[in-house]
């Protein structure tokens, strides 16, 4: 599904690169945790993979399309969706209104579908009380709950979280990597995870480290 | 859900904010609007001064080349025996009048004549001032002893009375009967000021006599009309010389020239002529000009009063243009830096709206829909004060305008060789001893009541308004998301 071909990044200078010719490929129905230290670079990668930045080297490519090719607009709003650690939620809006939101920027199949947008949120476990209060009077684990009912709503294949655990407990943390699980396998997406939890790392399917700048296939 | 819908969410989730956003957009539109509504009316009493105050052209003798003759004639004659130089003015005549009446743009003509004769059924009024000590006559008769040999009542003869400025704008009123009028013209009919009338117990319909300044003639005269002038002209009128202003006597010019002899029969000693179109006065005069002869008679333009208008408006109206740029320069840089400050808050919603795909465009359009929200709610309420701070603003500047203008006009008038005279332009008719002559203040009288503002809020200030607003709205956020909308979504998101 995805390809990352000679992928490299630098910030200043070449010989600086936090990682080059990065060679990867992702699949739907999977779920993939990159590990390493922290500034080692694996949240850069998940940027290039994201679109939300352009490599300095190689290329990335979506289903045989050039990622350049698609345009990193139409790329994050149609084919990938993004978990942060911080949840990212539009914090003036209540649950219903993020996925609403989210819903009618990436233009969803189910863009508009209220019903569509509270059975998710009830399937991630919030109360019809707690959709329609503000996300900021939600707990941490809530939040990112909602969150990743957000990515559920879009239609993008691929889903890329950054420590979607980070500010999590261990209860929440093994719910949060359950419905990943979920993601990848019942609804047939492909899921990057960047985390430095080894817990994390051992429930997805494969596992790369990035260590001395480079990728290895841990699991 | 599209911008619109968020942008809303954004401002009910954000009452306060939204608060304050209101709050500096009402204060400075209303500035704005209120600098609006004064440059508009200042254009309105501008453009309606055209229409009440006019401009006259005076055609009367040329007393410049007149007396250039004079002193021609008195050195070139040296061998005779040296004579007392008089000067000849020639009489404006009916016919070259009617030229120049036909000419573009003059509305109306008024002939002024005048001539001063002797109370003879009745008793002139007399004033004794600490300066100068008046007498009756040998007869009995009110008068100056003095100046018995110029008369004691002053006739000014003109078309109408109502074309006069005295009687058109300086206050002077018809209290009982009626004024001269074109038809009078051939008549004895005449119009005697109240006091006049009510030291010799005239009224209405009754006749009085008046015997010529050689006292070989005695005019009958029939009064038609009662008139009343401000007390303030009088005393602007009272001179070194002067006879007392209640005994000046309007008639037809007919009567006047009948009474200073036969061969003033169709003239006039001057004429004024109403020009339609103040910014015309000028053209007008060039082309009146070429029907005249000007060795014998000057065309003289007075549009003091519009210049004064306009001058006044003018300041007035550039004034309010002034607090209009300053108050939108000012009020771009307040609301862009209060946008700026707002935006830069921001900068996480416009992070995870970029990572949702969602274009910059939009998002800049989001910001947009807020501010023209808030525009919407600023703009009714400085519609609502716009008014009331207009007009206490206007009030100001007007007062202040005509202050000084009145003052610049009052000692303009000192030096004005006609002022307490004959006064050419200012529609008055000469009179003996400068009785009818006019100062500064009563002019500034009417000058103010032309220059009053009228402040009013229209749709189409609100819409000009609402215009401007969206001017201001627009460059702010420009300037404002500019710095952002180019980083990268990774730099606003995660760095």
């Amino acid at each position: 599904m995805l390809e990352l071909k000679q992928i490299g990044y630098w910030y200043d200078r070449e010989e600086n690169s936090l990682f080059k010719n990065v060679d990867l490929t992702f699949e739907t129905g999977h779920s993939y945790a990159i590990v390493g230290q922290s500034g080692s670079g694996k949240t850069t990668l998940l940027s290039l993979i994201a679109g939300l930045e352009k490599p300095k080297a190689g290329e990335i490519i979506l289903n045989g399309q050039l990622l350049s090719q698609i345009g990193l607009t139409k790329y994050r709003q149609k084919k990938v969706s993004i978990v942060f650690q911080s949840y990212n939620l539009l914090t003036y809006m209540s649950p219903l209104n993020n996925l609403l939101t989210a819903m009618a920027v990436t233009k969803s199949t189910h863009e508009g579908d209220k019903t569509y947008a509270r059975e998710m949120l009830r399937k991630l476990g919030l109360t019809d009380e707690q959709m329609t209060k503000n996300v900021q009077r939600l707990s941490g684990g809530q939040q990112q709950r909602v969150a990743i009912a957000r990515t559920m709503c879009c239609d993008a294949k691929l889903v890329v979280a950054d420590e979607p655990t980070g500010n999590l407990d261990e209860e929440n943390t093994q719910e949060v990597i359950q419905l990943f699980q979920t993601i990848a396998h019942e609804q047939d997406r492909c899921v990057i995870i960047v985390t430095h939890e080894p817990d994390v790392a051992a429930a997805c399917d494969y596992s790369y480290r990035l260590a001395h700048h480079e990728f290895a296939l841990e699991k | 859900m599209n911008f619109f819908k968020r942008a809303w969410l954004n401002l009910i989730a954000k009452k306060g904010r939204t608060l304050l956003l209101i709050l500096v957009t009402s204060a400075i539109l209303l500035f704005v609007l209120a600098g609006l509504l004064i440059r508009n009316a200042a254009d309105a009493a501008t453009s309606n001064a055209k229409k009440s105050v006019g401009a006259t052209l005076t055609l009367s003798a040329n007393r410049e080349a007149a007396f250039k003759k004079m002193r021609a004639s008195a050195s070139g004659d040296s061998t005779s025996k040296p004579e007392k130089p008089s000067l000849s003015l020639t009489p404006v005549k009916l016919a070259d009048v009617k030229q120049i009446a036909n000419l573009d743009n003059v509305k109306n003509y008024n002939l002024l004549s005048s001539t001063s004769v002797n109370a003879s059924s009745f008793d002139a009024i007399s004033t004794t001032t600490s300066s100068a000590v008046s007498a009756n006559t040998e007869d009995g008769r009110g008068g100056s002893k003095t100046f018995a040999d110029q008369g004691d009542i002053a006739i000014s003869g003109v078309s109408a009375t109502a074309l006069t400025t005295n009687f058109a704008s300086n206050g002077y009123k018809i209290i009982k009967g009626r004024g001269i009028l074109a038809s009078d013209a051939n008549t004895t009919n005449i119009i005697v000021k109240s006091e006049l009338a009510k030291q010799n117990d005239l009224s209405v319909g009754d006749t009085i006599k008046v015997k010529s300044t050689s006292g070989s003639q005695t005019y009958s005269m029939k009064i038609v009309g009662i008139y009343k002038a401000p007390s303030t002209s009088d005393t602007a009128q009272m001179g070194p010389g002067a006879t007392d202003p209640s005994n000046t006597i309007y008639s037809s010019y007919t009567l006047a020239n009948t009474i200073k002899g036969s061969k003033y029969k169709n003239t006039a000693d001057s004429v004024t002529f109403n020009v339609s179109d103040p910014v015309k006065v000028e053209a007008v005069k060039k082309a009146g000009t070429k029907l005249i002869s000007t060795s014998k008679y000057s065309l003289s333009a007075n549009d003091v009063s519009y210049q004064s208008v306009k001058s006044s408006m003018t300041n007035i109206k550039s004034f309010a243009d002034k607090i209009v740029w300053l108050v939108a320069i000012a009020g771009t840089i307040i609301l862009a830096l209060i946008i700026i400050l707002m935006i830069r808050e921001r900068r996480y919603e416009i992070g995870v709206l970029l990572s949702l795909g969602e274009s910059r465009a939009k998002i800049v359009t989001q910001f947009f829909v807020e501010m023209f929200l808030v525009l919407i709610v600023a703009v009714g309420i400085a519609g609502a004060g716009g008014q009331f701070v207009g007009n206490k603003l206007g009030e100001q500047l007007v007062a202040q305008q005509t202050a000084s203008t009145a003052s610049s006009v009052q000692t303009g008038g000192m030096t004005r060789p006609n002022a307490g005279g004959q006064a050419p332009g200012n529609g008055n008719a000469q009179a003996p001893s400068g009785s009818v002559g006019r100062g500064g203040a009563s002019f500034m009288d009417s000058s103010a009541d032309k220059t009053a503002l009228d402040v009013q809020v229209t749709p189409t200030n609100l819409a000009e308004l609402g215009g401007f607003g969206l001017a201001i709205v627009f460059i702010s956020i420009v300037l404002a998301s500019g710095g952002i909308l180019r980083l990268s979504p990774r730099k606003v998101l995660i760095d």
